[in-house]
């Protein structure tokens, strides 16, 4: 039995603790945050027998194997430092850490104990993202590739958490060095940098305050940004952050020498491009046809899904969960890589270092 | 209303005309009516806590009817910071808490912006040690309305969500919590409190059919109320009851259902709404039929492990489509309470209000 500790007992933790909830030979055993009515709450809903304000009396208490850290990303970097140096391992909701700093400490410290680290960019492990991975490590784009396009948008309008940031200038996001994009841009970043060769990548970045925002007095922050990346070899990736785009896409597209692939994550579909072409009027219509057959098989896929019982809107989370437990039990390579996480901070910090021109 | 039938009565209120009072959620639907009927009332000391970018348009309207002796005092604060609290709170006597976590789908932002924040002005209070009553605004949503004492009559004494975290509303779980934080207060800190729980409040500035009359979640409005009374109050008269529950002395530790009579059914009220405000399709469901279908979709859910959501209950059903009637003597003979306006004007400056938004 793998004993999990949870801190910070906020939104997201519910999502963790359902997910760690659905990995046999699992079970959370403590739960902790500096409110301790927020423990309180938490422990309650998810029947967790101790609850602590601290994370060193959880460590010393309760012994977890692992700790999930759910708590703001200013207090994620000395937290994980504190249940590695414990002897803990350790699972840090996005975004990993403030900066690129912090995220290469804290691998550093998780190699040199032996211990495994992992972040929650779930959406690479949702069931449609790893049916790209498949396809992606089968050679299905011909080769490296050559060119990636990241949409992730984010609907000011319609979330809670943005009307309670918007009016609390003392929330934490507020105190990001990116910001609202820091919070969720992860996301994409990480998929642009699964495939992306190399430690390194040129980044150009511009960003800027919608008209939206504007209209209601707020001047200062940025929720529309476009960037163009450049790795180690020849690929490319735009990115696109958006607020007022509309629909809000969530889609990955990546094209190979040979072929192309898009993950549309809103509709959980997975749709193959054809490098080739037919001849004459032909490609005005069977590829046409190869696509409304594609989104048929994708609506199958989903619906087996849901009838196997394992649909759930934060699938992803639950699976990336599970290989978490499953490298840490095995001693084997964690999900995310290293390489990737790193990656991943280290364009995220040049993106804001243009933004706002630090 | 007249001025002089609200001239503080010494013996008779609580609160003398200068003492300080803190009103939370200030700037919302209904706290703009509690501040507007204080400052009637001749309450001339009034604090005011907004949030940093709350829309002041309705408080601003307020303060521009008050005469030159009325100090509004606006205070931008944020009831999750300690330090606020205890500076909003100081020498104030009289708090009306209204301030509250709503829309959230997630339990521990109700939680957060619901218990902790009235934990924190709880405890702020009790360290200035000015305050007379606190006024615990709550909500109907946090009754079962099933095991009632008297068959389908909902009153202060129908039981309470004993486990809200099993209700498919976030905001529910942070009502209950909200109200047996208070009352813990009230028995164990000797805390003075009137706990208040509103209807559905309805006026000018929100445009909505209640819950109670039907969801439109699938495309098509479905009608689950019915012959149903719908437990209406005219945000006015909501906001009389409230600043009553304050004032009035002798009733510390109470708790006070605020809703107006008569109450139209869900039919009438759906079918007036057409006619004055915009038609719209919509298909009765009959009770036993919303019955099954609340079932069906718990089994479903259950069946699902939780991949379609736990929407629709039966306890959701209980407590919002189950045929219920409302009572509120004990508002009426405990606070003098009487709504000053009508259902009939009431349901003419909503619908008003409502055309074209």
């Amino acid at each position: 039995m793998l004993k999990v500790g949870i801190v910070g007992c906020g939104k997201i933790a519910d999502s963790h603790a359902w997910a760690i909830s659905m990995v046999p030979g699992a079970e959370i055993v403590a739960a902790c945050d500096s409110e301790e009515m927020m423990a309180g709450q938490f422990a309650e809903r998810f029947g967790i027998k101790h609850r602590f304000q601290n994370v060193r009396e959880m460590i010393e208490e309760a012994r977890p194997d692992v700790v999930h850290i759910t708590t703001p990303p200013q207090s994620q970097y000395e937290t994980g430092k504190s249940c590695l140096e414990a002897g803990c391992h350790v699972f840090v909701e996005k975004p990993f850490t403030l900066n690129y700093k912090e995220a290469s400490e804290l691998i550093g410290l998780a190699e040199s104990s032996n211990l495994k680290v992992t972040t929650g960019t779930d959406e690479q492990f949702s069931h449609v993202a790893i049916r790209m991975r498949k396809l992606i490590a089968g050679g299905y784009l011909g080769g490296l590739p050559v060119h990636m396009d990241v949409y992730y948008c984010y609907d000011l309008g319609d979330e809670r958490y943005a009307r309670v940031f918007l009016s609390n200038r003392s929330h934490w996001v507020w105190r990001l060095p990116g910001q609202l994009m820091h919070n969720i841009i992860s996301h994409g970043i990480a998929k642009i940098a699964e495939y992306l060769e190399g430690d390194e990548a040129t980044v150009i970045a511009h960003g800027f305050t919608s008209d939206f925002l504007k209209k209601i007095g707020e001047h200062e922050l940025i929720d529309e940004l476009r960037v163009i990346i450049h790795g180690a070899n020849q690929t490319t990736a735009y990115f696109t952050f958006s607020t007022q785009m509309r629909p809000p896409l969530r889609e990955f597209r990546i094209f190979g020498p040979k072929n192309g692939l898009i993950l549309d994550q809103d509709h959980h579909a997975l749709i193959k491009v054809r490098g080739t072409s037919y001849k004459s009027y032909v490609d005005k219509f069977v590829p046409l046809n190869t696509y409304a057959r594609q989104y048929r098989k994708n609506m199958t896929a989903n619906a087996r899904l849901f009838l196997k019982r394992d649909f759930h809107m934060k699938s992803g989370l639950k699976n990336l969960v599970e290989s978490f437990y499953k490298s840490i039990s095995e001693n084997s390579t964690p999900p995310v890589p290293y390489r990737e996480i790193l990656l991943t901070a280290k364009i995220m910090d040049s993106i804001f270092n243009q933004v706002y021109r630090r | 209303m007249p001025e002089s039938e609200h001239e503080p009565r010494a013996g008779g209120v609580i609160a003398n005309i200068n003492d300080p009072i803190l009103v939370t959620g200030a700037a919302g639907f209904i706290g703009t009516r509690v501040v507007g009927n204080l400052i009637q009332r001749g309450f001339k000391n009034i604090r005011c806590l907004v949030r940093e970018t709350s829309n002041l348009t309705r408080l601003n309207e307020v303060a521009g009817r008050k005469t030159d002796d009325v100090r509004l005092h606006l205070f931008k604060g944020n009831l999750l910071a300690k330090e606020d609290c205890l500076n909003m709170t100081r020498e104030v006597v009289l708090i009306y808490h209204l301030a509250a976590g709503t829309g959230t789908k997630a339990f521990s932002d109700a939680f957060l912006n619901s218990v902790v924040t009235t934990r924190n002005l709880l405890d702020a209070a009790l360290e200035n040690k000015s305050l007379r009553r606190f006024v615990n605004v709550s909500s109907f949503a946090v009754y079962t309305n099933r095991n009632k004492r008297r068959a389908r009559l909902l009153d202060e004494d129908s039981p309470v969500e004993k486990h809200p975290e099993s209700r498919a509303e976030a905001y529910c779980y942070g009502k209950v919590k909200q109200d047996e934080l208070v009352m813990k207060y009230g028995r164990e800190r000797r805390f003075p409190y009137v706990i208040v729980r509103p209807g559905s409040v309805y006026g000018p500035g929100k445009c909505f059919v209640p819950g109670r009359v039907g969801i439109d979640t699938f495309g098509v409005f479905l009608h689950m109320g019915g012959s149903n009374r719908i437990p209406l109050t005219y945000v006015d008269n909501c906001a009389e009851a409230i600043v009553l529950a304050g004032l009035t002395p002798g009733v510390d530790g109470e708790v006070f259902n605020i809703v107006d009579d008569p109450q139209p059914s869900s039919r009438q009220f759906l079918k007036l709404y057409k006619k004055n405000v915009r038609d719209f399709k919509s298909a009765y469901m009959p009770h036993p039929v919303s019955w099954l279908f609340c079932f069906l979709w718990e089994k479903l859910s259950a069946w699902s492990r939780g991949q379609v959501p736990r929407a629709f209950t039966r306890r959701e059903w209980s407590a919002y489509w189950a045929k219920t009637g409302y009572a509120n003597n004990k508002l009426k003979d405990r606070l003098g309470w009487v709504p000053r306006i009508s259902l009939h004007e009431g349901l003419r400056s909503f619908f008003n209000a409502c055309k074209g938004k």
